[in-house]
């Protein structure tokens, strides 16, 4: 899932670097990849979701 | 500033932000065979993500989504890099997972680093100049095109190195990663059980805390775990006499002066005097100033020194002193006689009971040693008896006690863990706990580190402590009832074992 993100990160530097009218496409895939990225850290802590300290 | 010296600014931060913690992390892994778990890959992948909203502002200039988007980021990579060190930033010294680089591990400069971003946008946003937002893209410049090129090279590179060490989807990144390598025979995808678990907010930490006047426990002697025990009956039964803040929550006898110690709910501490009619010292703590104090549920005699204990193992160290200055002890006492001090407030710190409350505590004259027994919880089943030297406060020893071969639990899935002591004492080389479950005393041969017999006490409600008294044991009730029931002496002059003497 990992390498995925970086294609879709890949894609939208692409996008604002060679067709920058596709901004809001190019935003779009950069909060796509940001969920994804919070997701995938989510599931790397998911039996316990904040931090193993004392709170 | 202008908007172009921003972008221009913003270039170099690219660059750096790619070239340094994104393109480091990718040579690490090339030359040193360093591969980023899950949770490194979400960090680093947060760090790739600021870089490209850079790239956004570069070409299309501070637009406000970009702006909370990099706060965002910075915010969320924050929270990451301290769950993540929060694993081992506790851990002894020097110890730590992977690599350190420059001393620190690469989780504790995700944190560094994403603090960084988000006081370079603020102080980069204090420095802008208001002008009217341009539209349309803007031409990157030589600098912002070298950012845009090193981008997607080192993003590229990274794409390579996690294909290789995490896979295509739906495989995802591991928590225990192994070395990287070109060689496909040596790649390893998702061997783990990373989906495994229950979901949960705080894990391994989600541990109620005891209340000791309101034990969640079942007190019938029949439901224990241990089978065929004999019967310790009460053989009389007196009461504190003096009226008391709140309901009694630990116990204890001095063996010297015959004088008792009790604490209560409400934080407060007693001296009574041997015959339990009158207070002759009393204090109320101020339990939040500053070693936080949960509920008090030990008390112990060291010689002239009273040791309380709270169930989160911080512990008080008190003397009774006719010299007490009132005016020094306002910080540490909300009530006092005015003749007591307190001479010190500090943590055991423990290591197999790290995670589990306790409610008694004892003193070993012998070993001149403080003892806490843990009571289990919910999350983690264990009973350790931990021992801590009195001359340093510190942990000496712990055991998780064995069973005498006389004794038996009732099926394979009992276990000692189940009884929830509340009160202990030491007599003889031998540690008597009364457990609130079950309504057992258990004996521990603290050299033998073996529990040498059990008797069921019916008829007791709520013990909160235990104290010695000549033959007698004492088991003080939360309500102030004392049950006096008869030492039993293990090993000694009486019968070995669970045979009730």
């Amino acid at each position: 899932m990992e390498f995925l993100n970086f294609l879709l990160i890949l894609w939208a530097a692409w996008l604002i670097w060679r067709r920058p009218e596709r901004e809001r496409f190019a935003f779009a895939l950069l909060v796509v990849s940001c969920l994804l990225m919070a997701l995938l850290f989510l599931v790397g802590t998911h039996t316990s979701l904040v931090p193993r300290v004392n709170l | 500033m202008s908007q172009d010296r921003l972008r221009a600014i913003l270039a170099w931060i690219v660059i750096v932000l790619t070239a340094v913690p994104v393109g480091g992390a990718v040579w690490l892994g090339v030359v040193h065979g360093e591969s980023p778990c899950i949770l490194c890959w979400a960090q680093r992948t947060s760090m790739v993500l600021i870089g490209l909203v850079g790239l956004f502002v570069i070409r299309y200039g501070p637009r406000p989504r970009y702006i909370g988007m990099v706060v965002l980021l910075g915010a969320w990579g924050v929270f990451m890099s301290l769950r993540h060190s929060s694993l081992h930033l506790a851990r002894d010294v020097g110890q730590g997972y992977a690599a350190p680089y420059f001393g620190v591990h690469t989780y504790a400069w995700a944190w560094l680093i994403h603090w960084l971003v988000l006081g370079v946008v603020g102080v980069l946003l204090l420095m802008l100049r208001e002008e009217p937002a341009e539209e349309g893209p803007h031409d990157p410049g030589r600098v912002g095109r070298f950012a845009f090129v090193l981008f997607v090279a080192v993003v590229a590179a990274n794409a390579s190195q996690a294909f290789i060490t995490t896979g295509p989807p739906p495989f995802m990144g591991q928590a225990d990663p192994v070395r990287f390598s070109l060689n496909p025979r040596h790649w390893v995808w998702m061997n783990r059980d990373e989906l495994a678990g229950r979901v949960s907010l705080r894990g391994s930490w989600t541990i109620p805390r005891p209340d000791p006047v309101a034990l969640d426990v079942d007190p019938e002697p029949a439901g224990g775990p241990l089978a065929d025990l004999p019967t310790l009956p009460a053989q009389d039964w007196g009461r504190i006499g003096p009226a008391l803040d709140g309901q009694l929550t630990g116990f204890a006898r001095d063996t010297k002066t015959g004088q008792f110690l009790g604490t209560t709910e409400h934080f407060s501490a007693y001296v009574f005097d041997s015959s339990l009619t009158r207070i002759e010292h009393h204090v109320e703590l101020d339990h939040q100033y500053s070693i936080d104090l949960t509920p008090l549920a030990g008390a112990t005699f060291l010689g002239d020194t009273l040791a309380l204990l709270a169930t989160n193992k911080s512990y008080v160290l008190l003397r009774p002193d006719t010299s007490a200055d009132p005016d020094r002890e306002w910080r540490h006492f909300r009530a006092t006689t005015g003749d007591v001090t307190e001479l010190r407030r500090s943590r055991f710190a423990t290591v197999r009971a790290r995670l589990l409350y306790v409610l008694s505590l004892a003193y070993d004259p012998e070993a001149d040693e403080l003892i806490t027994v843990s009571v289990p919880s919910a999350r983690h089943r264990r009973l350790v008896v931990s021992r801590f030297t009195r001359a340093d406060m510190t942990l000496a020893s712990e055991f998780l006690p064995r069973l005498d071969p006389g004794l038996s639990l009732r099926s394979d899935d009992r276990s000692l863990a189940e009884y929830v002591v509340t009160g202990s004492v030491v007599r003889n080389g031998l540690l008597y706990l009364i457990s609130g479950a079950f309504s057992t005393v258990l004996v521990i041969d603290l050299t033998e580190k073996v529990v040498v017999a059990a008797y069921t006490v019916p008829g007791i409600e709520q013990p909160v402590g235990l104290a010695a008294r000549g033959s007698q044991l004492l088991v003080a009730q939360a309500d102030g009832r004392i049950a006096a029931v008869e030492l039993p002496l293990v090993g000694g002059s009486s019968a070995r074992g669970p045979v009730g003497s």
